[in-house]
């Protein structure tokens, strides 16, 4: 699989892959016309880096994470507060967001990377709401439950992207610099190693490598990403609160790698758009619409355990994942 | 006469509660060697082995291998000195193809980090490639590389376990209980393949339950009975030990005659 395709039809998958973000979707998104389509758009786009981030870390490695809009948290309010009190700019904000995600992910990543399976889980659910409770108690910081407005629009080097239009052409930038670096990891024999992790971090580590070192690369990667997608909510939603980065968003997240499918990129985004753009296509049957999409859900991972386009039974994942904690070869949540 | 000592474990000990589950057992195995590990079920075989190989701590004792203490290292770090090995219960990657299981042995021994991935890494990525295919082919699995290493026979699984250890470059094999679950024809076939790794002039410790292939292909067998070393010697000596007999049938030659 690594290293088989020729150059040049890679090449030609991603000038594809970057007409279709460019131009075909916003010349899409015009025909319908208003700035709606464009919102639902960003949100999608937004919600695709953070599903392809996430599926870094659970699809590939097998790490079950439960706290993700923390990490997304962390970014929105790095840029926010970067931007309306230090003015910095979006291409200061967005790689801040992305470096202070990481760094708040790599350290709570430390003392939990040698947790196991449900006990990672718990961590990081844990993780999750300590983020959400900080965003919403430190008020003297982050403004607590009032949030954080008038954040500025997106301008790059006087290139003023500050409708919707623009927003989409930013979050389109950021979503395909997220796709474009996770997918070079996991078309790797990094990947591999990442996916051997997950498959039997034991044997992994027989062979040679250092699950607890590459397990905390790929979160630190991960959130990075997952921080990026948090300055480009920021900036294209002008206000942000703690209401925004709760267990539900992680959820949501997690839902769309499952639907799509663990461990695959094209999966990812399959999910995040079908989840984003679902129950806003389906407004016309009003509140009915939320159980439609649960039971989108439920009849995919009923139908397809490995998602539309997965590697690796969700189903599976979490029955070792969760099973492991009451299996006797395991004695307590540390390794 | 006695090639360099590349795996020696002095008093090596570990007790789980009360239970002395390896008991004060000393070994060696020199270069070139293919050793075989016997002793009925719960001797201690698996334990020792752990021990060996980083997974298990030591309660007491040590384990040098290539001139290094070990105890006390990770299995990575283990696994890095040279050390490969397989399971007793058949551990590959179900959900990568054959390609990538063997792959990561050769990640593994060689390093593909994080920046590997980031920036290309195109050098060490045709090292890893080339190792992979070079394992892959000396168990005869080149052909079904792609293939899902979940659709792969009992059998070729096991082959393919051997392959991703072998993929590290191992200056020490041990392969544990690898006829487990083979019939007659397809253990026949291992212990030819197990020849020959050895001819090639690999270093093999091959942990078995069985005796009839530890005795039919290794030069010296050392037996395990509850934790402790009772014989270290070669095929035909072992098989003559009246303890080996005991541990083994749990009645001494004469009890059978009565």
């Amino acid at each position: 699989m690594v290293a088989n395709a020729s150059r040049v039809s890679v090449a030609a998958r991603w000038l594809g892959l970057a007409a279709l973000l460019f131009g075909l979707i916003p010349a899409l998104l015009a025909a319908i016309g208003g700035g709606y389509p464009f919102q639902v758009a960003i949100t999608a786009l937004i919600f695709v880096t953070l599903a392809v981030s996430l599926n870094l870390v659970t699809g590939t490695a097998g790490l079950l994470s439960l706290g993700h809009a923390g990490f997304f948290g962390v970014g929105a309010y790095a840029a926010a507060l970067a931007s309306t009190k230090l003015g910095w700019p979006f291409p200061l904000t967005l790689p801040l967001a992305a470096v202070a995600a990481a760094v708040v992910g790599v350290l709570v990543a430390l003392p939990t990377m040698r947790l196991i399976s449900i006990y990672f889980a718990v961590a990081t659910l844990g993780i999750g709401e300590m983020i959400h409770v900080a965003l919403l108690n430190w008020v003297s910081f982050t403004r607590g439950p009032m949030g954080i407005r008038a954040i500025p629009p997106i301008e790059v080097l006087g290139l003023d992207l500050s409708g919707v239009v623009g927003g989409y052409y930013a979050a389109a930038a950021v979503a395909a610099a997220g796709i474009f670096a996770v997918h070079r990891l996991t078309h790797s024999y990094y990947g591999n190693a990442l996916r051997s992790l997950r498959e039997d971090d034991q044997c992994a580590a027989a062979m040679g490598l250092n699950p607890v070192r590459l397990k905390i690369e790929a979160f630190g990667v991960s959130c990075a990403i997952a921080g990026a997608a948090g300055a480009v909510y920021a900036h294209t939603a002008s206000f942000i609160s703690p209401d925004s980065f709760r267990f539900e968003e992680s959820i949501l997240i997690l839902a769309m790698i499952v639907v799509g499918g663990l461990g695959s990129l094209p999966g990812a985004v399959v999910g995040a758009v079908l989840l984003i753009v679902l129950p806003e296509a389906l407004r016309g049957i009003g509140d009915f619409r939320m159980i439609a999409v649960g039971v989108f859900m439920f009849l995919s991972i009923l139908f397809q355990p490995k998602g539309l386009l997965g590697e690796a039974s969700a189903i599976a994942l979490f029955r070792r994942q969760l099973g492991a904690a009451w299996r006797g070869d395991i004695q307590a949540g540390w390794k | 006469m006695t090639a360099e000592t590349l795996l020696e474990v002095t008093a090596l000990s570990r007790a789980f509660g009360g239970l002395r589950a390896v008991d004060d057992v000393s070994a060696q195995i020199r270069k070139g060697e293919l050793v075989g590990l016997i002793g009925p079920n719960g001797a201690g075989k698996t334990t020792l082995f752990n021990l060996i190989s980083g997974f298990t701590p030591p309660s007491s004792g040590t384990v040098v291998f290539r001139g290094r203490t070990i105890n006390g290292l990770k299995p990575h770090q283990v696994s890095r000195l040279g050390m490969a090995r397989t399971f007793q219960n058949l551990r590959i990657f179900p959900n990568m193809t054959v390609f990538d299981n063997v792959s990561v042995g050769a990640v593994g021994a060689l390093g593909y980090g994080l920046r590997h991935g980031f920036f290309g890494g195109r050098a060490r990525a045709e090292e890893i490639s080339a190792r992979t295919w070079a394992a892959l082919e000396r168990v005869g699995l080149a052909g079904v590389a792609g293939e899902l290493a979940a659709n792969l026979s009992y059998g070729k699984r096991k082959y393919l376990e051997i392959a991703r250890a072998l993929a590290t470059d191992p200056v020490l094999l041990i392969l544990d209980e690898p006829a487990a679950g083979l019939n007659d024809t397809e253990t026949a076939e291992l212990a030819r393949f197990i020849k020959g790794l050895h001819a090639e002039g690999g270093t093999i410790l091959l942990v078995e339950h069985d005796m009839g292939l530890v005795m039919s292909i290794c030069e010296r067998v050392m037996v395990l009975a509850s934790g402790a070393k009772i014989a270290d010697a070669a095929p035909a000596a072992v098989q003559a030990d009246p303890a080996v007999l005991e541990a083994y049938l749990g009645i001494a030659d004469d009890e059978e005659v009565a």
